[in-house]
């Protein structure tokens, strides 16, 4: 195998593709990336078994077909290095890499390419297609309220729902729930419903830019899998069964509030200083027109904010964890907020004024 | 602000299970003594006496060495009842001087004493009654130091050890710690004792030449303790109810666990001695789980994952997790939770429903 790319042109995919190797590895091999030079083509392939992504870019000149596997972060570190615009010649000899830009030479290690594994994957039995932009949308609202290492192994990913002419993504870790939904022109009869898994989610959107260009998808019975021209992305797809969202989203509160959303997220980052670094406790009090947020820490430093809101009703105290809060208000775009509430020791509803096509339940905190 | 001196004792019984066990049978007291497991059951000693220091025998040593450094040792097996009888009659002693009382274990307490006006307020002067107490009424020798901070009565109480009493004054911290080796600092074990010998750091006194940023540079967050303990500050105070934080059970196996299939058979009983602490501490709230191990070559690693409950179906997978990292044989198999605390428990739950 040899080849020669500019630096950039490989940096992209290189990066991309290195973000799904694990620092902590299993097998060798996983912490390499497989290099396959074919046809004016080159892809790289980054696995941790759950997820894959393959990138595929044109090289400058090919002088030899062929494949290697060499130390992922390695590679990108070295490139990253480099100048910019270098020009990069890659070559296999004698079974190690060589890397030559310029004066620089580095010579790699290899592991035999018939030991990467790739995810095997059944047919797809759904195809349909996506704008990016959808997609990107429907996670970046809601990734955030994944749970992490739960042993309900189900929430430590993202509900994916793919019906007629929508799809909607939701997540949970038992404290705070996120679900948007999106009009799309697809047609899934029956209805889907897959979980792809946190690190799937997380890789995925880095793919996906804003634009309306589509990204196609493949269910199987067992995986995902995503193209968007120079990258493929596969996941495996956990099995379980989510929770029912529509249970989870309170309908009788009775005490709406509406706020400047920049200016309340601003409100609570500055308590959140003075509230216990590790549960993050806040309290609201409610009354007519005005929402005041305090927070006091266990050295007893206390913070205190006051912040106009439409509000017409009786007061009440609740307490949130205000990092829940602050999550809520960065990936809402409108101008302003809608809370729903009922009692202290009831989910509170956020959503855009009037509704929009995101809804976020957040469980308070006793006080 | 400044805050009146304070005056800690820390009290630690000279080898305390043997003592217990030298009291009881007086014709041990001259020879080489260890209390712990047997070495076919690759135990380790729990606690040696002098006559056992000095053939190399330490504590938490496996006992098939301490038996290759002392063929002649007797091993007894550890008798806890004994021991807890005896460690609660001197507790009671400790309380008699102070209500401030720290147990760090059977044998070892701190003692908050700055308002204790009995013995004019003499710290000296409780340290001997304490041991003169502890003898009368127990037989075991109690080692005692007196400072104005946690770390130094500790350091001062094994100043000189068996039956030692050491008061390090106020006014004498500052010339203490000007000498004291770094090595006794807490904390301090070969790897930063390396470390700081490197920079040429033996003594507190030379520690205190490092300004703050260099230490945080090479130690850490341990740098800003290293930083402190040279200077004689440690404002920790005496809790005198100790907040528990997590509740696990463990054991070695006679012979390691070849494999996963033994491993996951052993992980059923210690759950079930798991769930009954749990038990008899009422069921308190769960934040985590967690599984240890330890394999043929010492090494040690756990694994925990965010959740509520104690199943073997959970510490299955954990242990599944750990196999796949890293399949060797296994000599230690532990099983615990991670318990809650009172902050964490305001946070309400949504209702999920039974998936």
């Amino acid at each position: 195998m040899k080849f020669s790319i500019s630096r950039e042109a490989l940096l992209r995919p290189l990066t991309l593709v290195a973000g799904v190797v694990e620092r902590r590895q299993t097998l060798p091999v996983l912490s390499n990336v497989l290099l396959q030079v074919q046809d004016d083509q080159l892809a790289l392939t980054g696995t941790d078994l759950e997820v894959e992504l393959i990138g595929r870019v044109a090289p400058d000149q090919v002088d030899e077909p062929g494949s290697a596997t060499v130390p992922a972060r390695k590679l990108m570190d070295i490139c990253k290095s480099l100048p910019e615009q270098s020009e990069i010649n890659f070559a296999i000899e004698e079974g190690r890499a060589v890397l030559r830009s310029g004066r620089s030479r580095f010579t790699l290690s290899t592991l035999p390419v018939a030991e990467f594994p790739n995810i095997e994957d059944g047919p797809g039995n759904i195809e349909l297609s996506l704008p990016r932009g959808t997609l990107k949308h429907l996670i970046d609202a809601t990734s955030f309220a994944m749970a992490q290492q739960d042993v309900r192994y189900y929430l430590n990913g993202m509900l994916l729902e793919l019906n007629s002419n929508l799809v909607r993504t939701v997540a949970t870790d038992g404290h705070r729930l996120a679900v948007c939904s999106r009009p799309a022109d697809i047609d899934v009869d029956p209805p889907q419903k897959l979980i792809v898994p946190r690190k799937g989610i997380l890789e995925l959107t880095r793919l996906l830019g804003d634009s309306d260009e589509p990204v196609n998808l493949t269910v199987g019975a067992s995986h995902v899998r995503a193209h968007t021209g120079e990258f493929t992305f596969t996941s495996k797809l956990v099995d379980g069964k989510f929770p029912d969202y529509e249970r989870v989203v309170p309908r009788g509160g009775d005490k709406v509030l509406i706020a400047e959303r920049a200016e309340l997220r601003q409100v609570l980052s500055r308590t959140s200083i003075l509230s216990n670094e590790k549960y993050r406790g806040v309290r609201l009090q409610l009354e007519e027109g005005n929402l005041r947020v305090t927070a006091n820490n266990p050295e007893q430093e206390e913070a205190e904010e006051n912040v106009a809101i439409e509000y017409s009703g009786d007061g009440m105290e609740i307490g949130f964890n205000v990092s829940y809060l602050i999550d809520v208000l960065t990936v809402l775009n409108e101008d302003r907020v809608q809370l729903t509430l009922s009692d202290p020791n009831s989910s509170a509803l956020m959503e855009e004024p009037g509704g929009g096509d995101a809804m976020y339940v957040v469980m308070p905190m006793r006080l | 602000m400044t805050t009146p001196t304070r005056k800690i004792l820390h009290a630690d019984c000279d080898c305390f299970y043997a003592a217990v066990e030298m009291r009881d049978r007086p014709e041990l007291a001259d020879v080489p003594l260890a209390v712990g497991g047997s070495a076919e059951k690759r135990g380790v000693i729990a606690t040696c006496n002098y006559p056992a220091r000095a053939y190399g025998v330490r504590s938490a040593m496996p006992t098939a060495k301490a038996l290759r450094l002392c063929p002649d040792l007797m091993v007894l097996p550890p008798d806890f009842e004994r021991y807890r009888v005896v460690s609660r009659q001197i507790q009671a002693i400790f309380h008699d001087l102070t209500a401030l009382v720290e147990p760090l274990s059977l044998d070892e307490a701190y003692l908050d004493v700055s308002t204790v006006t009995r013995f004019r307020g003499s710290a000296t002067w409780m340290a001997q009654w304490l041991k003169q107490e502890t003898y009368q009424h127990t037989g075991i020798t109690l080692s005692v130091g007196a400072a104005p901070s946690k770390f130094l009565a500790k350091v001062a109480s094994d100043w000189n050890k068996p039956d030692g009493l050491c008061v390090i004054e106020p006014e004498r911290v500052d010339a203490f710690l000007q000498e004291l080796s770094v090595k006794r600092l807490h904390g301090v074990g070969p790897a930063t004792a390396a470390k700081l010998e490197e920079m040429a750091i033996h003594t507190c006194g030379e520690l205190r030449e490092w300004p703050l940023d260099i230490l945080i540079d090479r130690f850490g967050k341990f740098g800003y303790r290293l930083y402190e303990l040279s200077r004689g500050i440690d404002e920790r105070e005496v809790a005198v109810t100790r907040e528990r934080k997590s509740v696990s059970v463990e054991t070695t196996f006679d012979r390691d666990l070849p494999d996963f299939e033994a491993c996951s058979q052993a992980l059923d009983p210690l759950n079930h001695k798991l769930r009954q602490r749990l038990e008899r501490q009422g069921n308190p709230p769960l934040d985590k789980v967690f599984i240890k191990v330890r394999f043929d070559d010492f090494s040690i690693t756990t694994q925990e994952t965010a959740g509520q409950e104690p199943s073997s179906t959970h510490y299955r997978s954990l242990l599944e997790q750990i196999w796949y990292r890293n399949p060797r044989p296994v000599r230690l198999l532990g099983v615990g939770v991670r318990l809650t605390p009172p902050e964490g428990q305001r946070q309400l739950s949504l209702s999920l429903g039974t998936v």
